[in-house]
Order: structure tokens, then C-alpha cells, then sequence
């Protein structure tokens, strides 16, 4: 954001945006408490939690009306994502929506979209460009997994279920070799420049979840700091445990702006500020590594235990930041791009 | 939500090419030089120039002094004297206070106040902090004591920044010592030609010039208390809200927080370090040839994008942490030459990444410290219970001097 260039600022959701922001968050809050969570285990995903999800329109809701979807754009999908980050929740949302987007940019046949709009076939995202066997953060549960193979955007099938790696973050990964799967090509002209796009999409959208799930972090060592109490006065009136939590919800809340504004830009002008999405995606990454720490570490020993639910939030934090690589290779694309738009 | 270009009508082109052309006759290097040499913060003659067209004040009605702009043409007005770097200091200070001198000021004064300000030929300061208080100005051991239809002021005001320039200080003083402590204040407009008044400079750092204010034995009239006697918190709490970046202008223009005026410093020193990384050397090759050197620069607009888009007292915070850290990390990057100071034979960008470490440690600080903020997000944000702390609830007269 150039300081000195006269745009809007206006970072309010409007009716429908607020609409579909209460809707997830009472729906996850209500159907993915954490024992939902832990349930899911160690794979991370519930396909009941997935099918009452689908029910209520969240994976075709940003496709087209022509794909039978409702035209809603990645603004949208990131208040569900910042929602389903809150609670958790154990499904593969994120990359399914942003591979779904891709294949209809694609031109992908109507049978595929369709069945990825109604969720019965669930699509994963390889996240860099496929030269060999790769880890894929939802491939363990995915029917399929869209890729760039060879300058080809590709759909790679395993014959059966592929084999879940088991990870920190109980996330369903999965390793996917191009070579050993079934492997169809979606003929299309600009499939880079369309695999690039969805990459951004993806960026936008786990770092929103990953600003939800320190949001949730958050709340459970604030509600900790005000009951524990220790030589004599509650903890959370010590400034070395109030000003942690304080740092963590400055994160938080600009997080959540950057990416609101990102995804509206990848909505509206995707031309403009083109590394927006990695600024939200390397500050996300940074806001949730610190955040969970601190919601951990105030809760003392307590929170360092399994049973503490903070633990779970600590555990999935770099499970979904890591899933795209490396955020300083994001922090190093934004430097690239201040020096490109310097002008040289 | 909407973060599209404002697509400006005749009226508002006209607007920003009037200021352009302003900016370019009046923000010169002659300019500069005033404020390396002054560090003011204000350069009466701009500040005039100003007032002729009725920026001092632009969204009033032009009979009152102002330009009749709107939401926009105020934006405009801000941007564009923004880029080039006018001296806003005591321009800033001086708005804070009008909203309560509009509102609070007795009929004696109020008119002569607004117009002057208008006309530019008044400027007002904060006199807030005293030099045992901090930020904590509540605190307050400034003594006005009531005497006849006059007021006696004694005590004195540290980081009274602009004093020298301007006509009146906003004054909290404290009227009753045996009120708990936020219900014995009382705010005054005092004028700084009044007997008793010393005002002495101190430089910071960073070059900027601030002051502080001795009153001794001063005596104003009763017409120039702001509000009731003893009420003086509610009335301070209107500018102090301001200043600390709390609420917006309601046209979806605003800046995120109060502190984004200071972190366009960051912006500056980022595109200077932008054009020093793409610079050949003398064996041709450029540092920003080095990748280390691209995700170091990366990390600092990181951060700089965060501070711009982080509202309210959050954005207070992070604005600060966001320069005082990306300066230091600019000078890093830059190396010795960094440090040469503007002018010096071998200054990289004329000083401006030395420049950037000086200034950013006041960031901190002004309008109230950063752990300020931190212990209002706590309690009104996170909810967190405040400490019970001596000082919350002191009555002053038994707090020791």
C-alpha cells in the first residue's frame, strides 16, 4: 500500500459479507468443538463435518452461476476460512475451493466441476510445480489433486486411498508422484499464469485461517490469564503476561485487514499490488507462530500439555503455514516486488 | 469494503493540481534547510500560505476561515502535502485542540480563537506532560488555583513541542488536589505572552526541536478555562481520542491509525533503499543482485505493510514496532555509509537512512508511549482485569511533593 496514493479504505463488510461471516462462525462454533478436532485425528478431516459444510453451500459458493455456483469471490471464502481457522476444523476447505476456481478458470468439463461444487469429489492442490514426488497438504483425502506438471495443468487419481503421512499437525498429507498416477491433462493455453493465480488464492485464504486459528488461540489463553492468579493478584494484570497477549492481537487484528484487502484486490484489480497476498501469507505465518506460542505459554505448564486444548492450535499452526513451503520464500517475493515497482 | 481509486470530478482535479502546485513552491529545499536547522516542525511562512487558502482548517465553510472542501478534498489535501513532506507538527496539534476550544471555549475567547486559527496567526500546542509524569498525564501536579475572576498557574510542561511557535498552550492543571486523581482537573487555554511563562528548547535526538514550559505565578482570566472546573478529563478526552487515532472520518478514507503519518517514513526509507539495491557498484554488480539482500528488504515492507493496514491503538503499536525496527534494519543493510550524515561527501540518499534511525525511536513515544496502548488493548480489546496499581485511584496532594 502506497501511503500517498488516494484510495478507498474501507475495510467493512457489507450485509451479505457479514451474513456469511455469522453463518460460519455459528456453524463451526456449534459443529467443530474441539473434540471434533481431536476426534479427527490423526488424519484431520470429518467427512460429516465436510458434508454438512457442502450443505450449506461453502464449496460452490465462489464458483460461477453458470457452474452452479452462487458468484461469490475470495473475500467471501476468506471469512469462511478465517471462521473454519477459529475452531479448527478438520476439512479440507481451503485447497478444495481454490482447485475447484482453478479447473472452472481452466475450462475443465462440467462433470468435474460439478462434482467438486457439491463436494462429493474432493480435490487437493499441489503447491509448487510437480517435477516429481511431492508432499500435498490434503492428498490423503483428496479423489483428486490439480497440479502443474510439465507446464500442464493436470488432475492426478491414485488407484486407492493414498497413503497418510503422519505429521505435527495431524493433517491429512499424502505424498503424490505424477508418475504413478492417473494423470489427465486440462488442455488450456495459460495454465501457468492460472496455477500462478490459484496459488495466490490459496495464500490469501490459509493465511485468513491461520489469522482465525491464533484469533482462537488467543481467546483460550486470555480466558487462562484471567482466572489463574499468583502471588497474590491475577496473572493477567502483569504486564509480562498481559502485553504478550496484547502483541498477539495487534497481529491479529492487522492480519485479518491485509487479508481482506488481498483478497479483494485478487477480486477486483488482481494486476495491482501483486504480492499482496504474499505480504498476508509471510505475516499470517508469523502472527500464528508467535500467537499460538504465547497462548501456550501463558497457560505455564498447563498449556504445554496434550489435554490443554492449546495445544492443539500450537500443533497446527506451522502444519498449514508450511504446507505452501517456506514463508520467507514469500518474505524474499515481496522484496522482488518493492524493487520491481521502485522501478528498476 | 472497497480499496478502489477514487476517480476525482473537475472539482477535485482542480483541487489536487492547486496543491501540487503548493507543494512544489512552498515544500523546497529551501524549506529543508528551515527545519534541519530549526527541527520546528512548522515554517510560518508555509503554514500562512496555508491559511490563505483556508487549509489550516479545510473542511470549515469558507466565511469561517476554511475551504469548504469535503471528506475527500481534505484527503487530498493530506496526500498531496504529505509526499513531499510538509512540517505538520504544530498544524496537527494545533487541529487536535479545536474541537474542544469549538466546544468548550467561553464566549470571551471562542470566536477570536477559531478565526485566529483559521487565519493562521494562531497555533496551540499541547501542554500535557510534566516532567516527573510521562505519559500518565492524568497525573498532572500543575497547579491552577482559583483567584477572584483569575486563575494562577504554577508548575511546569514538559514536551510542549511547537511552544515557541504557537499562542497557546491546551493546559491540564490540577484544581483540586484532594479529588481522586481524575476528577481535580481542569483544562485552560493558556496564552504563552502571559507573564510567568519561560519557554525553554530541548533537542531530541533525532534533531527535532521540543520545549519545556515553566509557569511561574502565571495569571490568566477565568475566560480562558475549557469547560467546567474539575471536568477537565471529559473535556481532554475528545483530542486525546484523536490523537491516539480513534475512529476515522467516516467516508472510508481515513488512515488505519493515527501513526500512519509517521510510518510513511518507513515508506521513504524503503523506496531509498529500493534505489540503493538496484545501484551499480563500481565492479557493476548491484546488492540487490544478493537474495539475502531482496528477502531483507522484503521483511522490512512486510512489516511495513502490517503497520499501514493495522487500525485503531493496534496500528498505533505496530506502526512504531514496524519503524523503529525496519530503520535499524535498513542501516544495517546500507552499512557505514548509512551513517554518513546529509550533506557529507559519500551519504547514501542524502542521510535519510541515518535520518530514519534517529527518528524512529520518538514514534514510540509521542502521544502517549506504546506500552500505553498495550495496557488499552489489554483491558478494552482482550478485556483483561487492570492492575490495582497505587497511582490508578491516587489522590495527589498525598502523593508526595
Amino acid at each position: 500500500m502506497d501511503p500517498f496514493e488516494l484510495r478507498r479504505q474501507d475495510f467493512s463488510l457489507d450485509e451479505d459479507q457479514e451474513a456469511v461471516r455469522e453463518a460460519f462462525a455459528t456453524f463451526f462454533a456449534k459443529e467443530c468443538p474441539t473434540s471434533v478436532v481431536r476426534a479427527a485425528e490423526p488424519v484431520g478431516f470429518d467427512a460429516a463435518l465436510w458434508a454438512r459444510l457442502v450443505s450449506l453451500g461453502a464449496t460452490s459458493m465462489a464458483l460461477p452461476e453458470r457452474a452452479g455456483g452462487d458468484d461469490a469471490g475470495v473475500v467471501e471464502l476468506s471469512l469462511v476460512a478465517e471462521e473454519l481457522g477459529r475452531a479448527l476444523a478438520p476439512v479440507p476447505f481451503v485447497e478444495h475451493v481454490v482447485a475447484s476456481r482453478l479447473l472452472v478458470a481452466a475450462g475443465a468439463e462440467a462433470r468435474l466441476v460439478a462434482a467438486a461444487a457439491d463436494g462429493s469429489r474432493i480435490l487437493g492442490l499441489a503447491l509448487s510445480p510437480l517435477t516429481g514426488p511431492q508432499v500435498v497438504a490434503t492428498a490423503a483425502v483428496a479423489d483428486a489433486v490439480v497440479g502443474l506438471h510439465d507446464g500442464d495443468l493436470v488432475l492426478l487419481a491414485a488407484p486407492g486411498r493414498r497413503r497418510h503421512l503422519p505429521n505435527q499437525a495431524s493433517a491429512p498429507f499424502a505424498l503424490v508422484d505424477p508418475a504413478a498416477e492417473t494423470r489427465t491433462v486440462v488442455a488450456v493455453p495459460n495454465a501457468a499464469a492460472l496455477y500462478e493465480r490459484a496459488v495466490r488464492e490459496w495464500k490469501v485464504l490459509t493465511a485468513a485461517a491461520l489469522i482465525g486459528l491464533t484469533e482462537g488461540a488467543l481467546a483460550l489463553g486470555v480466558e487462562f490469564v484471567k482466572t489463574r492468579r499468583t502471588l497474590g493478584v491475577v496473572i493477567a494484570t502483569l504486564q509480562g503476561v498481559s502485553f504478550p497477549l496484547a502483541d498477539v492481537h495487534i497481529g491479529v487484528v492487522g492480519g485479518r485487514q491485509l487479508c481482506r484487502r488481498a483478497a479483494w484486490f485478487l477480486d477486483h484489480e488482481p494486476d495491482t499490488e501483486p504480492a499482496l497476498q504474499a505480504v498476508a501469507m509471510a505475516y499470517a505465518a508469523e502472527v500464528a507462530t508467535h500467537g499460538v506460542d504465547v497462548a501456550q505459554h501463558v497457560q505455564g505448564g498447563l498449556g504445554f500439555t496434550a489435554e490443554a486444548d492449546s495445544s492443539l492450535f500450537y500443533l497446527r499452526a506451522k502444519g498449514w503455514a508450511l504446507a505452501g513451503g517456506d514463508p520467507r520464500r514469500d518474505v524474499r517475493r515481496v522484496g522482488e516486488s518493492r524493487l520491481r515497482a521502485a522501478g528498476i | 469494503m472497497d480499496f478502489s481509486t477514487i476517480e476525482l470530478d473537475e472539482e477535485h482535479l482542480a483541487l489536487r493540481d492547486q496543491v501540487r502546485a503548493f507543494a512544489a513552491e512552498y515544500i523546497t529545499e529551501e524549506e529543508f534547510e528551515h527545519e534541519h536547522r530549526t527541527g520546528d516542525g512548522f515554517n510560518e511562512r508555509v503554514h500562512l500560505a496555508m491559511a490563505e487558502r483556508g487549509w489550516i482548517v479545510p473542511r470549515w465553510p469558507v466565511e469561517r476561515g476554511g475551504a469548504g472542501l469535503d471528506a475527500l478534498g481534505a484527503r487530498i489535501l493530506d496526500v498531496e502535502l504529505g509526499r513531499p513532506g510538509l512540517p505538520w507538527i504544530t498544524l496537527d496539534t494545533t487541529r487536535l485542540v479545536l474541537a474542544a476550544v469549538e466546544r468548550y471555549a467561553s464566549d470571551a475567547i471562542r470566536e477570536d480563537v477559531l478565526a485566529g486559527v483559521a487565519a493562521g496567526r494562531v497555533r496551540m500546542c499541547l501542554g500535557y506532560t510534566e516532567p516527573d509524569g510521562g505519559s500518565d498525564i492524568a497525573s498532572a501536579k500543575t497547579r491552577a488555583t482559583r483567584d477572584g475572576d483569575n486563575w494562577v498557574i504554577n508548575g511546569s510542561k514538559i514536551f510542549t513541542t511547537g511552544a515557541h511557535n504557537c499562542q497557546y498552550t491546551f493546559l491540564i492543571a490540577r484544581t483540586d488536589p484532594d479529588a481522586p486523581k481524575h476528577k481535580g482537573l481542569t483544562m485552560f487555554l493558556v496564552p504563552l505572552d502571559t507573564p510567568g511563562i519561560e519557554i525553554q528548547g530541548i533537542r531530541t535526538f533525532c534533531g527535532e526541536r521540543t520545549n519545556i514550559v515553566y509557569f511561574d505565578d502565571v495569571r490568566i482570566s477565568d475566560d480562558y478555562r475549557l469547560g467546567e472546573v474539575n471536568a477537565g478529563w471529559g473535556v481532554l478526552h475528545g483530542p486525546l481520542d484523536v490523537e491516539h487515532g480513534i475512529g476515522g472520518d467516516g467516508a472510508g478514507l481515513a488512515d488505519q491509525s493515527a501513526t500512519v503519518r509517521r510510518v510513511r517514513q518507513l515508506h521513504r526509507a524503503l523506496d531509498a533503499a529500493a534505489r540503493w539495491a538496484t545501484t551499480p557498484g563500481s565492479d557493476g554488480s548491484r546488492p540487490a543482485d544478493d537474495p539475502a539482500v531482496r528477502e531483507r528488504i522484503g521483511a522490512v515492507a512486510v512489516q511495513l505493510e502490517a503497520a499501514l493496514h493495522t487500525p485503531g491503538a493496534a496500528g498505533r503499536v505496530k506502526c512504531s514496532d514496524a519503524i523503529v525496527a525496519g530503520g535499524a534494519e535498513l542501516l544495517d543493510l546500507v552499512g557505514p555509509a548509512g551513517l554518513l550524515s546529509g550533506g557529507t561527501p559519500g551519504a547514501v540518499e542524502g542521510g535519510l537512512f541515518d535520518y530514519t534511525h534517529r527518528y524512529s525511536p520518538g514514534t514510540a513515544t509521542y502521544g502517549g508511549t506504546v506500552e500505553v496502548f498495550r495496557n488499552i488493548i489489554a483491558q478494552h480489546d482482550l478485556g483483561l482485569p487492570r492492575a490495582d496499581l497505587p497511582g490508578n485511584k491516587a489522590f495527589i496532594a498525598r502523593s508526595g511533593s
